[in-house]
């Protein structure tokens, strides 16, 4: 867009390579910590290790219970894409295809949601949970995660499924399709691209909360991962390479995942709730 | 197209029932217990108003207070920050440089990590003894600004900011700057051919035409500075300490509705009338976000 002298281009590579090196430098030094040990820490906080300590990832991932918490994250946020996916894009065909009575009430109605945080119904979710039994338990999770998650996945796919020429689906509807036949084999094959986006966002949203197992939550072999590293935290506050490396297995997984997706994370983001 | 009631509610039933019994009907219920004093098990007792009064007067309305002012701080300096190194940051990526694909990946990694997680980590860093931020000040000559920055009143709240920021900071870049992107390259030739130069092209053309996108990521902000908790939680924990200099309304919340050392009477009506004020400050911003987006919708 804008033009820039010679000059100009130095400074602003300057001023983009202090901003990586912010966001690069800490997780470099917590990757170097999470490798001493606890005297070279605090001793020698910016060198690299004199002798690389492997075993403190060894015991962070079994006194943290890491292991447990990826597994338990793992199924709450595959199990709850799956359920956002399915619901989501049946919501978002239904108010995009066809014309019927209250159709932009159902669409308003949907994105109550984005406006109001699901946070401030808290109480009434964890009463809710605890008369159905499933409070301390994944699928009590992932009930409010589908749900939680339900308004930015309409709102998206309700923009890629308007796309859809209406003449592709009429037309399969004057070849005799159900509106059931037409969703599956006309509308979604064409918004692929839109439901890699909700998933790939919507997992990581799973995977990072930290409030609903904070509050639903009271079993460690339940903990989800942020839940087992805050508990972690709390019982080796003073173990800082075993903290370091807690750390850094528990923010690996969804990194790599943006690394190897970035470019459906920044369509995901940018176009999730903002366009 | 039309289509028959049977297939209609096929469609739309599951997440309709899902959303409206885990989110909506929630929401309406925080309400109805805010006039209720409750602990949890048991009876609900009705008592009127008096949970607002509770909470607007005595030693906790001035908790709630310190609480709220501080939220509008959050919001203020996030307003301030957030848009104004995006909007910089912005302009930079989508000026003519090599390398912008990668520096966008790059400022993009921060916000895949859990916020409590970022608190954990910048907890250790702002160590007051032993931290990585303290030692480079040392290391660089600069040992007198050291200071136990999540210690004191002082630093605390504008600390856990800056903690926010380093954290989100890549998603206003990148939204911003796909708004940037959107405008027409032939616009900002034009103008250059007619001698404008960088400055005005920025403020003339560019901020006038992604004007919308900072008006949405301001209403975004505003909802989600109302609902800190997890940076706060992570790095003061619940008792927002020191002396409260941190809290904000998630946290009080937090201690009334669910407790946490040291707080006094755990009560759910009270928590849910915490959760009213919050939603009551929120709503108008949060209408108008809606109407925005529903009459983009019908635009587009």
């Amino acid at each position: 867009m804008l033009k820039l002298t010679l000059f100009g281009k130095i400074i602003v590579y300057i001023l983009l390579a202090v901003y990586c090196l912010v966001v690069l430098v800490p997780f470099f030094m917590m990757i170097m910590n999470s490798l001493k040990s606890m005297r070279e820490i605090f001793l020698k906080p910016f060198s690299f290790p004199s002798q690389v300590l492997f075993d403190n990832y060894t015991k962070a991932w079994r006194q943290g219970s890491i292991g447990t918490g990826y597994r338990n994250s793992a199924l709450v946020a595959g199990i709850s894409v799956v359920g956002i996916l399915v619901v989501a894009s049946m919501f978002a065909y239904a108010i995009s295809k066809y014309d019927f009575k209250g159709r932009r009430f159902l669409f308003i109605y949907s994105m109550l949601g984005l406006a109001f945080p699901a946070r401030l119904a808290i109480i009434p979710i964890f009463i809710l949970l605890r008369n159905l039994n499933l409070t301390n338990s994944l699928i009590g999770l992932i009930l409010i995660y589908t749900s939680v998650n339900i308004p930015f996945s309409v709102f998206l796919l309700k923009n890629f499924i308007d796309g859809v020429p209406n003449e592709l689906s009429e037309a399969a509807r004057i070849d005799g399709a159900t509106p059931m036949q037409i969703y599956w084999r006309v509308v979604l094959p064409l918004v692929k691209p839109a439901l890699s986006i909700v998933a790939i966002v919507s997992f990581v949203n799973v995977w990072n909360d930290f409030f609903f197992p904070l509050i639903f939550i009271n079993d460690k072999s339940k903990a989800t991962i942020t839940l087992a590293v805050s508990i972690f935290f709390g019982e080796y506050s003073n173990q800082w390479p075993l903290l370091f490396s807690g750390l850094t297995l528990a923010v690996a997984p969804t990194i790599i995942l943006f690394l190897l997706f970035s470019r459906q994370f920044i369509t995901g983001m940018t176009q999730g709730a903002i366009k | 197209m039309h289509i028959k009631l049977k297939y209609l509610l096929v469609f739309i039933l599951p997440a309709m029932l899902l959303y409206t019994v885990f989110i909506i009907y929630p929401l309406f219920d925080s309400l109805i217990l805010s006039f209720f004093s409750w602990s949890g098990v048991g009876a609900r007792t009705f008592v009127g108003l008096r949970n607002f009064r509770t909470i607007f007067s005595g030693s906790f309305g001035k908790e709630l207070f310190n609480a709220f002012f501080n939220n509008v701080y959050f919001f203020l300096m996030l307003i301030v920050i957030e848009l104004g190194l995006g909007f910089l940051i912005a302009l930079m990526l989508a000026s003519k440089i090599k390398g912008a694909g990668a520096f966008r990946v790059v400022t993009y990694i921060p916000n895949m990590i859990p916020l409590v997680l970022v608190g954990f980590m910048w907890g250790l860093f702002l160590n007051p003894q032993v931290g990585l931020v303290n030692q480079l000040l040392k290391l660089v000559g600069l040992g007198g600004w050291a200071q136990p920055w999540l210690g004191q009143s002082s630093t605390a709240l504008t600390t856990i900011i800056l903690v926010n920021v380093w954290r989100n900071l890549g998603f206003y870049v990148l939204v911003i700057l796909a708004a940037i992107l959107d405008i027409s390259p032939e616009l900002i030739e034009a103008a250059y051919i007619d001698g404008a130069n960088n400055w005005k092209i920025t403020w003339r053309i560019i901020f006038p035409l992604t004007f919308s996108t900072f008006r949405t990521l301001a209403i975004l902000l505003f909802i989600w500075s109302f609902n800190i908790f997890d940076t706060v939680y992570a790095l003061t924990g619940v008792q927002a300490g020191p002396y409260r200099s941190t809290d904000v309304l998630g946290t009080l919340f937090y201690r009334t509705a669910f407790g946490g050392l040291g707080s006094g009477a755990v009560d759910m009506g009270l928590g849910a009338s915490v959760t009213v004020f919050i939603f009551a400050i929120v709503m108008p911003v949060s209408i108008l976000y809606v109407y925005l987006v529903e009459k983009k919708q019908r635009s587009a």
